[in-house]
């Protein structure tokens, strides 16, 4: 394909609307045409910011509520009266939901997913402030560096109480607990050679993407490389405030 | 249908809606003419469908059925308003060669960061500039994430419509990006 060619299919091939012959012929005139590589990556950018912004919004939960009690208004009296069938659909109904909601997110989301709801239920808390004690530093292996644990970010609302040394899917990660304003939002770094245990994250930062988001349960969770770590936030918070607090992470002893 | 029937259809409607509620919320948020309507909109709409779901099969997508009957809702809502639909507007399906002449050579190498708030204030007005329907297959697309075919069947328009009015919409949006940068070059 020659340049014009494959300029007609920006938009097709951006939402993966082309069929899988003219999608490899666009890829492989990309990979041999930075020109335009850079117009579709600045088409894709552009994609990006305009879904931010018309996705962007509070969700206005007193009128789902309200909504949802039209449609399953007296559940509790039915309950009662077939409570087994009702305690086994709900059970096949919630796995079936978690399933679809997991499905749709990242796999390092879901992985994090339980440590900020710990921190979230003060089942956690933090283990240390300041320097890292050496009886922790010496549980890392060659997994995590102290350095893991210097990251913050720059915005004045994040407030830390104090981190710990965790794990998820059995990599050892360095886990921030702290604040933005009144919400809890969980900081977690790992090694960026990790990442071969979240495949679906490692190839959504390798394509281009400088931050990866998703659900993560019922909070919102990005990630990005920062040096040679992938620093992760979680909270309630929206997605664009999380994308833009994970902006401003630097490492401090840096 | 009997109370138990009934019961678990609330239930697994209740499953498939949750997931998707605030994309419906955004989405009917975007479309109404008037601001206040959309509670309106996004209450009967999934009345409407809970009363409907015995039609629902599952080979169909939940989320492009939903997108279908809120966008009913919210024609006949804006229609009520004084406003009408402008589907009329038939779209050559050979659009397709036509649209993806796009425009945006350099002028697209935009470095985002730098627009911000004036950004935001151009994207809003360049969406109520819009007509309903090139607003409605671009939210469709950004929000509902649906495909071209599903999109066609939800508004009942031709494949190549929704290529032109996606391509339209998308245009006006990179043109209000550009006013906003060259504004704040000002």
């Amino acid at each position: 394909m020659k340049c014009a060619e494959v300029r007609k299919f920006v938009q097709l091939y951006l939402d993966s609307e082309l069929g899988t012959k003219e999608s490899f012929e666009v890829e492989q005139h990309l990979e041999s045409c930075a020109e335009c590589a850079g117009l579709f990556e600045a088409e894709k950018k552009f994609d990006e910011r305009l879904g931010r912004f018309v996705r962007h919004g509070e969700m206005t939960r007193s009128l789902w509520e309200k909504i949802e009690a039209q449609i399953a208004p007296s559940g509790s009296r039915r309950i009662k009266a077939f409570w087994p069938l009702a305690v086994a659909a709900s059970l096949v109904l919630a796995t079936g939901i978690v399933f679809f909601t997991k499905s749709r997110n990242l796999d390092l989301a879901n992985a994090v997913e339980e440590c900020h709801s710990a921190y979230v239920h003060q089942i956690t808390t933090p283990e240390f402030r300041g320097a890292v004690p050496e009886k922790i530093a010496q549980q890392f292996g060659d997994r995590l560096d102290t350095g893991a644990f210097a990251y913050r970010p720059s915005e004045p609302a994040f407030t830390s109480n104090g981190a710990r040394l965790c794990h998820v899917e059995g990599v050892p990660v360095a886990l921030i607990l702290g604040h933005c304003a009144e919400t809890p939002v969980s900081m977690i770094v790992l090694k960026k050679s990790e990442l071969d245990h979240f495949p679906q994250t490692k190839r959504k930062l390798e394509s281009g993407d400088p931050i990866a988001c998703s659900r993560s349960g019922r909070f919102q969770f990005a990630a990005r490389v920062v040096d040679d770590h992938v620093v992760c936030v979680v909270g309630d918070e929206p997605r664009a405030a999380l994308e833009d607090l994970l902006r401003t992470v630097r490492r401090a002893d840096g | 249908m009997s109370n138990q029937e009934q019961h678990s259809g609330a239930g697994r409607f209740l499953g498939l809606l949750q997931p998707i509620e605030s994309d419906l919320e955004n989405y009917a948020r975007r479309m109404v003419f008037d601001r206040r309507d959309f509670e309106d909109a996004l209450q009967n709409a999934v009345l409407r469908a809970f009363r409907a779901f015995d039609r629902y099969h599952d080979d169909a997508s939940f989320r492009a059925w939903m997108f279908k009957i809120l966008t009913n809702e919210i024609f006949a809502i804006n229609r009520k308003r004084g406003r009408v639909a402008q589907f009329e507007v038939a779209v050559d399906p050979e659009e397709i060669e036509e649209f993806a002449d796009l425009e945006f050579a350099s002028e697209a190498l935009i470095s985002w960061e730098t627009l911000a708030d004036a950004l935001d204030e151009e994207l809003v007005a360049a969406l109520q500039s819009l007509s309903q329907s090139e607003r409605a297959v671009l939210l469709m697309r950004a929000i509902g994430d649906l495909r071209y075919r599903e999109i066609s069947e939800c508004l009942g328009i031709p494949l190549g419509s929704v290529m032109g009015n996606l391509s339209r919409a998308r245009q006006k949006m990179r043109d209000a990006i550009l006013r906003a940068r060259k504004r704040s070059w000002l």
